[in-house]
């Protein structure tokens, strides 16, 4: 088995992932439903090769400049969008992907629509252990922190929240803008993977593949988006050998989860210790029922 | 603490999945001893618009290595093909370099064919030190970059300044034409290359292009451009694109009332532009690297036909003749080893169906290669004359 | 002017094809509320079967033709009994429908590339190519029939809707799927009808194309552009998909041919964004306002 080759698709996964975690913030917690997060990942690759290949910058410095820009450009975004109804936000955030993906296509500055070969081949397999490993923790906080209880609590029922004080609006923004830098992040981990940008990467079928996976491992859940973004990552290479059908059962795997388990893998019960130690406790006990306060494993 | 245990966990969960996919992956297990199978890559379009190409060039291929095992190998070893299919996109072309060079382990690549997706598999080429034979892919840039040449980049076709020129060349010279219209695709770097070598031409000779519009890779409706190119009446229209757009836009152009004879490069001469346009394409003139024709080639076209009852594409020829320059640098190297061969490759001279193949050292292409200008009449391409630029 | 004329009977005849593939997202919009991006792959699959039908077949045009529109009708039906009805079971929230309509999409589009194969297969000449000129205007005869025939086929949904007791029972069910079902509606029938009608209209638009164009498996692209024309024309009204649908062409048109053709699709994206900031329900769809 070549460690090079599972390196290369778990690199892939990585940084699926890193959109994901984001998406996962955005859609899972606070209940908003994106088909343009690829625009975001555009950007945030654009800008950082434009600083690594342009600007000399370093590699971690231009990554955050690359968050930095998605990040604006979300807020930017989101002050026309977020007061939009449910659905219209989703048609309107799957208009700006595309609106940037052929904005891309236009600038010659980079490449256009013929794209960007020679970026430089800055990732690798720790850097983007290590960046999801921080990405993860520095979301778990942002969860179990008042600010993520006031985003679950927008999603769970949004006129109520404004009622109780909540800031809607401001909660909104905060989680696109934060979902926005982390598919920043992932655009500038892409490419220096690939040394290759090219617009047409980062269109409506990509944004699709993300909320896909979001939704597969379980809306609610960062084990859940940890899980899908491995699993339905690594699904097209192994399916490779079977060539032509593997995007036929991808499809068709996908309407089947929608029917079967919309709740996604984890259902958006988390992977911890204490909640692994439930389990087994639930497990063991013969009738099953457990002491009040110990039951599920939600990680509120 | 918390949640450094949450990660802790994560991390030990992906460890635990790459074991997992480790042990799921049973293509992988070379039930052959390797020394005795020499592994050759090849990456094409399968799917997408160009997918009768590269299905063509890959059925070339495997036919052609059965004809060597058969007479023994190379080296006394059997060659054997993993062939995987790009979909004519450049990310993918990545992904499948690295999947032949990384996992598979060839020993090289033959094709692809489109420069779009030959140019961006350079690093990962020079990482793994595997050289990579392409075989339409006409762009300059898919083997000197910036004036450097790439060291594991090769070809066996001529370049996108030489056929623009001969376009332009035959255009003004030969067909008198001194008004020409441009529609090409700026998403594509053939395009957009072939394109800026044809107007410098055809301008230095003393032409005017009256007309260069542009579409984008995947639309369909070419009319607005063509009502544009309509009005400014050139004396022919140059098509420096794919044979499906090329197809449709031959129809649309047709219906407009536009008359004038269309001029195209190696992206044009396919089958498949007879079964979607036939009539509106009567008459056009295409800058190619074979006369299909030629007795010479006739005995390839047969052996192909007879196996795969379909006729050759123009792929067909030029994956011929990467295959034959491999397995000359092959033997010359002596053994199976992609440094080897790659040095083997600088200094290649053989005889293929597209003509002398004389490799340069400085720019790893093939020197001096004639065109061969076709003219599509009925269902044939006709050819005309060999054409250089001067 | 006749410049004008001619780029302005492109952006027609490119807006009637978009109009037929919009009708389809509006009706299954107007009743169940989500974007139904499985359309593409419908409309991708009549233009096949017409091939197949005229071709393999060698039916005569009109039975090929109708043939196609009732095959896709059954076909989107069957989508609609696999990938949303369980969904509608355990009303899932709508984001749900939209992440199975895609997954259908990809499964239909790959199960052609993957069965029929990937090359493109030309419509055996029906019409001639030949131009009808009006003046400097020339105007393709199959564009004029593709005029014709939108004309008719929308003339009669609207009569089907308007004047049938199975159409108001649609236009109920639109308002309110609940209290359609209180009056005694079978709504379970309404949506097989919407969509078989939805599949109808799509079959139609598809074997269309694959005369105008050629018929290949990613046709279902094309009609990301027929959503864009119905959210302008207001998701939920067929007047409108129709509306929104001739004037975009016409806009996109515009566009290629007065600018660049590089900034056309750029165009009909803002023109996207500026709907749904300024007016989300379209130029002449419904103004619902969420009930708290």
């Amino acid at each position: 088995m070549d460690l090079y080759y599972i390196q290369g698709i778990l690199m892939l996964a990585g940084i699926n992932l890193m959109s994901v975690l984001g998406l996962s913030l955005l859609t899972g917690f606070t209940g908003m439903f994106s088909f343009g997060h690829a625009g975001f990942m555009a950007i945030g690759g654009y800008t950082s090769a434009m600083m690594t290949v342009n600007y000399g910058w370093p590699f971690i410095p231009a990554l955050l400049m690359g968050a930095l820009t998605a990040a604006l450009m979300s807020a930017l975004i989101g002050k026309l969008t977020l007061n939009l109804k449910g659905d219209y936000f989703c048609i309107a955030t799957l208009g700006f992907g595309e609106a940037i993906r052929l904005v891309l296509d236009n600038v010659q500055y980079f490449g256009g629509a013929r794209g960007w070969p020679g970026i430089p081949n800055y990732t690798n397999f720790t850097n983007v252990l290590i960046i999801n490993i921080i990405a993860i923790i520095i979301l778990a906080n942002i969860i179990r922190s008042r600010h993520g209880r006031n985003m679950i609590a927008v999603r769970e029922e949004e006129l109520a929240s404004q009622i109780v004080g909540i800031n809607v609006f401001k909660y909104k923004l905060i989680s696109l803008m934060i979902s926005a830098a982390y598919a920043g992040v992932a655009g500038g981990l892409m490419a220096h993977y690939m040394t290759f940008l090219q617009p047409k990467m980062f269109s409506l079928v990509k944004s699709t593949e993300l909320t896909i996976i979001v939704i597969f491992g379980g809306l609610g859940s960062i084990s859940g988006s940890v899980l899908g973004a491995l699993v339905l990552t690594s699904l097209p290479e192994i399916l490779r050998s079977f060539s032509n059908w593997r995007l036929v059962i991808y499809g068709l795997s996908v309407i089947i989860i929608m029917i079967s388990r919309p709740e996604g893998l984890m259902g958006g019960y988390e992977l911890t210790p204490s909640s692994m130690k439930k389990l087994f406790t639930r497990m063991r006990s013969k009738k099953g029922d457990l002491p009040k306060g110990m039951e599920g494993g939600n990680t509120l | 603490m918390y949640k450094k245990t949450l990660a802790l966990l994560l991390v030990s969960l992906m460890i635990l999945t790459m074991a997992f996919t480790g042990c799921s992956k049973p293509e992988t297990e070379t039930a052959a001893p390797a020394e005795e199978i020499i592994k050759v890559g090849w990456m094409g379009s399968l799917t997408g618009d160009q997918a009768v190409w590269g299905q063509c060039e890959l059925d070339t291929v495997k036919m052609l290595f059965e004809e060597i095992n058969a007479k023994g190998g190379v080296l006394g070893k059997q060659l054997e093909v993993i062939g995987y299919d790009t979909k004519g996109d450049p990310q993918e072309a990545v992904n499948v370099a690295k999947r032949l060079t990384g996992q598979d382990k060839v020993v090289a690549i033959l094709g692809p064919n489109a420069s779009g997706n030959a140019i961006p598999i350079a690093p990962v080429l020079e990482q793994a030190k595997v050289p990579d034979i392409a075989t339409v892919a006409t762009n300059p840039k898919v083997t000197v970059l910036d004036g450097k040449v790439k060291p594991y980049n090769f070809r066996v076709c001529f370049i996108d300044p030489y056929q623009g020129a001969v376009a332009a060349g035959y255009a003004i010279e030969v067909l008198g034409f001194k008004k020409a219209a441009i529609l090409y695709d700026v998403a594509d770097d053939y395009s957009q290359g072939l394109t800026q070598f044809f107007e410098e031409f055809f301008v230095s000779k003393g032409g005017t292009i009256v007309a260069k519009e542009a579409f984008k890779f995947g639309d369909v409706d070419f009319r607005p451009q063509l009502s544009k190119i309509k009005d400014a009446a050139p004396e022919v229209l140059f098509l420096p694109i794919f044979f499906k757009e090329a197809a449709l836009i031959a129809n649309q152009a047709r219906e407009l009332g536009i008359t004038v004879p269309l001029m195209g490069g190696d992206g044009l001469p396919s089958e498949q532009l007879f079964t979607m346009a036939k009539d509106a394409v009567q008459g056009t003139y295409i800058v190619n690297h074979v006369d299909y024709d030629d007795p010479e080639v006739q005995d390839l076209k047969n052996r192909y036909k007879t196996k795969y009852n379909k006729e050759l594409e123009l792929n067909g020829y030029l994956v011929h003749d990467a295959v034959v320059v491999f397995v000359d640098a092959l033997e010359r190297a002596g053994v199976a080893d992609s440094v080897k061969i790659t040095e083997a490759l600088e200094t290649t001279n053989v005889k293929g169906v597209t003509g002398q193949i004389t490799i340069s050292k400085e720019t790893h292409n093939p020197e001096g290669k004639d065109a061969a200008i076709v003219k599509i009449e009925g269902d044939r391409y006709v050819f005309q004359q060999k054409y250089s630029a001067k | 002017m006749s410049r004008f004329l001619q780029q302005l009977i492109n952006g027609l005849s490119i807006g009637s094809v978009y109009a037929l593939m919009a009708v389809g997202y509006s009706l299954v919009y107007s009743i169940m509320n989500f974007s139904n991006f499985a359309h593409g792959g419908v409309i991708m699959l009549g233009a096949y079967f017409g091939y197949y039908y005229l071709t393999k077949l060698g039916l005569p045009f009109f039975v090929a033709f109708m043939a196609s529109a009732l095959t896709t009708g059954i076909l989107a039906v069957v989508i609609e009994r696999g990938a949303y009805k369980p969904l509608r079971e355990r009303k899932a929230p709508f984001l749900y429908f939209i992440i199975s309509a895609m997954g259908a999409s990809i499964f239909l589009e790959n199960i052609v590339i993957a069965t029929i194969g990937p090359t493109f297969k030309s419509y055996p000449e029906i019409l001639s190519r030949t131009p009808i000129q009006l003046g400097s205007v020339t105007l393709g005869r199959i564009d004029l029939t593709m005029f014709i025939i939108s004309a008719i086929c929308l003339a009669l949904l609207v009569f089907f809707i308007d004047f049938t007791k199975m159409g108001k029972a649609i236009q109920a069910t639109s308002y309110s799927v609940k209290a359609s079902a209180l009056m005694g509606i079978n709504t379970d029938l309404v949506i097989i009808v919407v969509f078989a009608l939805g599949g109808f209209f799509a079959g139609i638009a598809g074997v269309l194309f694959g005369m105008k164009y050629t018929v290949y498996p990613q046709i279902g692209i094309i009609t990301n552009k027929s959503f864009i024309a119905a959210v302008f024309g207001g998701l939920g009204s067929l007047p409108g998909a129709v509306v929104g649908s001739i004037l975009l062409g016409i806009i996109e048109t515009m566009t290629s041919g007065y600018l660049s053709s590089n900034y056309r699709d750029l165009i009909a994206f803002a023109l996207l964004i500026a709907v749904l900031v300024i007016r989300p329900s379209g130029l002449m769809g419904k103004v619902t306002e969420d009930k708290a």
